[in-house]
């Protein structure tokens, strides 16, 4: 006598009336339709030509090279800092220190390249001192080599910030956003107080120069960097067996903890990218404005921009479900998006409104998505 | 009473441990913070922040949050301010218009969450930003000055008890009697300890979920309300940041970003007087102005920690045992007459 | 123990309080329950008793509204009744106490027992404290629980939580009340103390459902009582009439229709696992067997023998005080799966929803999960082809059928059987020395099942101790090479295949001594 699939002595199934996920064979071959594009990994990319062609005819200069070169500007950094979202989303959290990280790199990495800086702004910081020498030069300023070390200062700082709040996260079991959010909260007042709201300038020439646009904006150290980190990330994602275990630790944990999945240790490292890729996306911005700037902790702008352009790429906030080109359209949907608004000539509230409204909508589609896998 | 039960007892109880070690701390090291004075207005200037706080804790004893409460405030304080300074409106018109706003806000929040079944965080996430937009360009990013009746009424007292400390009491009383003796309280509680046995249990889950955000929509409007009366001013940055310390406030008196856990009195009340008084007290000992919100996230830090390590506790000491263990001390009820102490 | 004659005869001439007139349930085509008539008296405690998968929740879930009949009725008081939510079965008077309660242990007991009934002050929205807690007195005498009613639900003990959810139902005045498995975390005297409320109940004129394994607590406290086999009556009548071993021979005896593949015993090999007074408190006890290479190890126990907790004790999933456990020789630390992996242990888990497959992933990524840190290819890279081609390999070696030849299609999508042979695909890539098997034939049909049963004389062939967990005893006693019975946590007999009687194996089972072998605090 054969047990029912789903019934078993000790679990009464669901009750009838229950929570049933629609079924989308139900609807109409334009429902149908509707459902596949959705699903499709090319959704947001088709979005963001169609936002395109939607704000050309008001704004013609969208399609001018300087302002592709600008685009491109803003894509790269973006881009990096998303891929190391698109890690904590997978399993199921989300990373909201990130522009904390971002600032407290640019800080500490700045600190150590400046060729000097006002004694009398930065006397009183902690940075005197430390990395900051007696005459207000970083510590390794001058030196050839100060430019690398101080990228390897930043990223250290990133890997040190993602390492701490993962480890606490898998550890304690805390809510990711929660902890995150803590993280935000004391890593921007860290930057802040290393230079008491300073920026630090007179950075290295070298520096500035990964910020340079390049041949059409393409052939530039900031594309070069954010391309690597891009493929490197999407190949570890989908090609080795971390990735794997990212994405059964995001679908289901305790299955994972049963095969065998280390899975602190995974929680642990993808916090550890996060803040890496937070830190390099540092790197390019902060090379872009060419200084150290902690002010970047309070850029909500920013925030928003990670968090949407993952979120509507496809990665769901419900874990187990991502791909790095799916975050590579939505952060082109995204600079698109800023783009526009800033060309529109919008004020800084109205983009809020815009970008409130689009988080919003991204959030709801994800919940469409995993109501048409029937999850 | 061994180890263990100590330990327990202490994180049930952790509000007004924490409490007391900070005031003491505090006293201990600047004499001038135990003046009177300086806690009244310790107290003063916490009941907005309070009164916020309380909505905040409706929302997490479902297991919920929300991350809107700022933007509510500012939003519904310029919608109030307007109608005060454009419209000649008085200030009772534009005290209604203001919960209104509030609870507008908490039903699109309530609506999102409820109805199309989103996540909570990211859901007040985004109405965090797009209402501060809105409200931003319904001021033209300008400040919004309030008729100095607003201002007395801040500064003003009854019986010697200053307006703002009184509206907080208030608040606190009749949120606590809702949670405690209400219908409606007792499902709360019950939807953010489980809400598939509430389902089962017949209790209208969605229907409370909703109101909760409501109340907490309706709070945020009110403590913005009773914070602009003592500033006279709405300014650009109004509210912000100011859901990390509802939310602090509501942690560190008790309440469970977990659900189902947490009280208004004394709970979240002592948590806001609580962040309050560490801001005031490291003002008091002139700690370094960048060293301040150190001190405050690191402390809000160790309230989320808490209440992680108070969840697996508890967790795993219900954990299902199939045996009965022959020298296992058994408690029996008969040996307890009280409920447990009002803190948990 | 028999209803007073005054209730007897009262109820004679009147409508049973409940009827089932030939009820019956399908899954997927496959019958739970079939044919099943039942009359309840009012004044009557009726005991249903059956093995796991009898039927007896399904029956149950029909009553109370969770579940729809498929064919036969259900009257309450000679009325059709044909509840379409659990809230009709409670307008209808019936009750449902689940073994899991369903209580809020951060409200007060008034509170639970009330939770949709607080009564009101007269014109406020404020609950009437005095009422409320006048109310729930009255319930709580009535149950006989002499606790402040303004307690929190979660400072009880297990067995005034389970008088508590008696007094819900006694709150909405249930006139017929399930019990399902309730004594099952209770002490022998707050057992004693729930007999004594539920007998008053059925004096009062309720009736009363008590399912139960405990044979013992049956005789004591039945009316009446019921005997469910693969979801069909086979047998009842007055307690009277009954005693152990007749209840037990009635639940066994049916006629195997599965078929198991031969069974060769061999030589058996050296011990692989050797377990020695292996302990939890509350959960095992004393736990001390050995494992054999090519033996294949059955384990029965009903539900709450402690099966499970032993095997994710074994794997490393949950804690243990004291005991030692050795695989191959070693003693093995058993405090992370992932070392019981190294050492060359693996576990089917009874869940493969909630813990053995990735619902949503492909089959080859399910297949390829446990070994992948080894088998992945080698280089920086994992070698996709090479991961599919071993996943193809052991598909073809379990007769897994997928639709997908490339076997990329979503776990999700496959039956049952295919399901399960996934996960025992995972496994057994590596050829694990010990592989533990919990409920492995659940939820999947009787071809898929000896397809399994196949896989599993292989791997014993080659050299792997399968410590096999199951409720199904015919299983067990058609591919066991040696049968231990668990009970109350602890290994309370073992049969080698010479010895296989099912009666005497359900009698260890569900034996469960009277006299209290637990010394009571206070008394």
């Amino acid at each position: 006598m054969a047990t029912p699939t789903s019934v078993t002595d000790d679990e009464p199934p669901s009750p009838p009336s229950g929570k049933q996920p629609r079924r989308h064979g139900g609807g109409g071959t334009a429902a149908r339709l509707a459902a596949r594009l959705l699903m499709s990994d090319r959704f947001v990319l088709y979005l963001t030509v169609l936002l395109f062609l939607a704000v050309l005819p008001f704004i013609p200069r969208i399609a001018s090279a300087g302002n592709f070169s600008n685009l491109l500007s803003n894509f790269w950094p973006l881009l990096v800092i998303a891929v190391g979202q698109t890690y904590v989303m997978i399993l199921g959290g989300i990373d909201l220190s990130q522009i904390s990280t971002i600032a407290v790199a640019s800080v500490v990495g700045a600190a150590v390249m400046t060729t000097g800086v006002d004694p009398v702004l930065f006397e009183k910081t902690v940075l005197w001192g430390t990395l900051l020498d007696g005459d207000g030069a970083g510590i390794l300023a001058g030196h050839v080599w100060s430019m690398p070390a101080a990228l390897v200062l930043m990223l250290a700082t990133g890997a040190a910030i993602g390492a701490l709040l993962g480890t606490i996260i898998a550890r304690f079991d805390i809510p990711a956003f929660m902890m995150t959010l803590v993280g935000l909260l004391f890593f921007s007042a860290v930057a802040v107080w290393l230079t008491r709201s300073e920026n630090i300038t007179r950075l290295p020439e070298a520096y500035g120069a990964i910020a340079d646009r390049g041949l059409f904006g393409v052939l530039s150290w900031s594309a070069l960097i954010a391309v690597v980190v891009t493929v490197a990330a999407h190949l570890v994602l989908s090609r080795t067996v971390f990735g794997r275990w990212v994405f059964a630790t995001g679908m289901n944990r305790r299955a994972a903890i049963v095969s065998g999945v280390p899975v602190r240790r995974v929680i642990l490292w993808c916090f550890v990218i996060s803040g890496v890729c937070a830190a390099i996306g540092s790197v390019l911005y902060s090379a872009r404005l060419d200084m150290g700037r902690p002010a970047f902790g309070d850029n909500l702008n920013l925030l928003l921009d990670i968090i949407g352009a993952t979120v509507i790429g496809g990665t769901s906030l419900f874990g187990g479900r991502g791909k790095i080109i799916w975050t590579v359209y939505g952060v082109m949907l995204f600079v698109l998006l800023s783009n526009a608004l800033n060309l529109l000539n919008l004020s800084y509230f109205t983009v809020f409104i815009v970008k409130g409204c689009v988080i919003l909508a991204a959030a709801w589609l994800d919940v469409k998505r995993r109501e048409l896998l029937a999850l | 009473m061994n180890g263990r039960s100590l330990w327990v007892l202490a994180l049930r109880n952790a509000p007004l441990l924490l409490f007391a070690i900070i005031f003491l701390t505090f006293g201990t090291l600047s004499e001038r913070f135990l003046e009177l004075q300086s806690f009244e207005n310790i107290v003063k200037q916490a009941s907005f922040i309070g009164i916020v706080a309380i909505g905040m804790t409706f929302v997490m004893l479902t297991g919920g949050i929300d991350l809107s409460v700022g933007t509510n405030m500012y939003l519904s304080a310029v919608v109030a301010g307007l109608l005060m300074q454009e419209l000649d409106a008085s200030p009772w018109i534009a005290f209604v218009a203001c919960i209104a706003v509030g609870l507008a806000f908490g039903a699109v929040n309530a609506f999102m969450i409820v109805r199309l079944r989103m996540v909570p965080f990211i859901v007040t996430l985004g109405t965090l930003v797009a209402g501060r937009g809105l409200a931003l360009l319904i001021t033209e990013s300008r400040g919004v000055i309030l008729p100095s009746e607003m201002l007395r009424f801040g500064s003003g007292d009854l019986f010697g008890v200053p307006n703002p400390i009184l509206v907080f009491v208030v608040v606190a009383i009749v949120a606590q009697v809702v949670l405690v003796r209400t219908r409606l309280g007792r499902h709360v509680y019950a939807v953010g300890f489980d809400d598939k046995s509430a389902r089962k249990a017949g209790i209208g889950v969605d229907r409370t979920l909703a109101t909760a955000y409501l109340v907490c929509g309706a709070c945020a409007a009110l403590g913005g309300f009773v914070s602009v009366s003592q500033l006279g001013i709405v300014n650009p940055g109004f509210g912000e940041f100011t859901e990390l310390y509802a939310i602090a406030a509501a942690v560190l008196g008790g309440a469970s970003l977990f659900g189902g856990v947490g009280t208004v009195l004394p709970g979240t009340v002592l948590g806001a007087i609580l962040i309050q008084m560490v801001q005031s007290g490291l003002v008091f000992l002139r700690v370094d102005i960048y060293v301040q919100p150190l001190v405050q996230a690191a402390i809000i830090f160790l309230a989320v920690l808490l209440d992680s390590v108070r969840n697996s506790t508890l967790r795993n000491l219900d954990r299902r045992k199939i045996r009965v263990e022959p020298t296992a001390a058994r408690s029996t009820a008969s040996t307890r007459s009280r409920a447990d102490p009002p803190t948990r | 123990m028999s209803a007073p004659a005054s209730a007897a005869s009262a109820s004679a001439a009147s409508p049973p309080a409940l009827e089932f007139r030939g009820l019956g349930k399908r899954f997927f085509g496959v019958p739970a329950v079939s044919g099943v008539d039942l009359e309840l008296r009012h004044g009557e405690i009726l005991c249903l008793i059956g093995e796991n998968g009898a039927g007896k929740s399904t029956m149950m879930n029909m009553l109370g509204g969770v579940l729809a009949p498929d064919a036969g009725e259900m009257l309450i008081g000679g009325e059709p009744y044909r509840p379409a939510k659990p809230a009709d079965a409670s307008e209808a008077g019936v009750a449902f106490i689940h073994q899991e309660l369903n209580l809020f242990g951060n409200l007060t007991i008034a509170e639970n027992i009330l939770i949709n009934t607080m009564p009101r002050l007269p014109g406020l929205p404020l609950v009437n404290r005095r009422a409320l807690r006048r109310e729930a007195r009255e319930v709580l005498d009535a149950i006989g629980l002499d606790i402040s009613p303004d307690t929190k639900v979660d400072a009880l003990a297990p067995g005034e939580k389970q008088l508590v959810e008696i007094g819900k139902a006694l709150a909405a005045d249930a006139r017929i009340i399930i019990l399902d498995e309730p004594t099952t975390s209770l002490t022998n005297r707050e057992t004693a103390v729930l007999f004594e409320l539920l007998k008053r109940l059925r004096d009062e004129g309720r009736s009363l459902i008590y399912i139960s394994h405990v044979l013992a607590d049956v005789l004591a406290l039945a009316d009446s009582i019921v005997v469910l086999r693969d979801g069909e009556r086979v047998g009842g009548g007055p307690a009277a009439e009954f005693d152990q071993p007749r209840m037990i021979a009635t639940m066994v005896g049916r006629s195997i229709d599965q078929l198991f593949p031969p069974r060769e015993v061999g030589e058996l090999g050296e011990p692989v696992l050797e377990v020695e007074s292996l302990s939890q408190p509350g959960i095992v006890r004393d736990i001390s067997f050995t494992l054999r290479r090519k033996e294949v190890l059955g384990v029965y126990g009903l539900m709450g023998a402690g099966r499970s907790e032993l095997a994710r004790i074994l794997f490393g999933l949950d804690p243990h005080a004291s005991g030692t456990v050795r695989v191959a020789g070693d003693v093995t630390p058993m405090s992370d799966p992932i070392d019981s992996i190294a050492r060359g242990m693996a576990f089917v888990t009874e869940d493969r929803r909630d813990e053995g497959l990735l619902m949503d992933s492909s089959i080859v990524d399910n297949m390829s999960l446990v070994s992948l840190p080894r088998r992945g290819g080698g280089g920086l890279f994992l070698d996709a082809k090479e991961l599919q081609s071993t996943a193809l390999g052991m598909a073809e070696r379990l007769s897994l059928r997928s639709g997908d030849p490339t076997l990329a299609q979503p776990v999700r999508s496959l039956s049952g059987g295919n399901q399960q042979k996934t996960v025992i695909g995972k496994w057994v890539i590596e050829r694990p020395d010990v592989l533990i098997m919990d409920e492995p034939t659940r939820g999947i049909d009787v071809g898929a099942k000896y397809e399994v049963f196949t896989i599993m004389n292989a791997l014993a062939a080659e050299g792997t101790g399968i410590l096999y967990i199951s409720s199904e005893l015919e299983e067990l006693l058609g591919v066991a090479d040696r049968l231990l019975v668990m009970n109350d946590g602890m290994v309370v007999a073992e049969f080698p295949r010479e010895a296989f009687d099912s009666e005497r194996v359900l009698a260890a089972a569900f034996a469960r001594e009277q006299s209290a072998t637990a010394t009571e605090a206070s008394a």
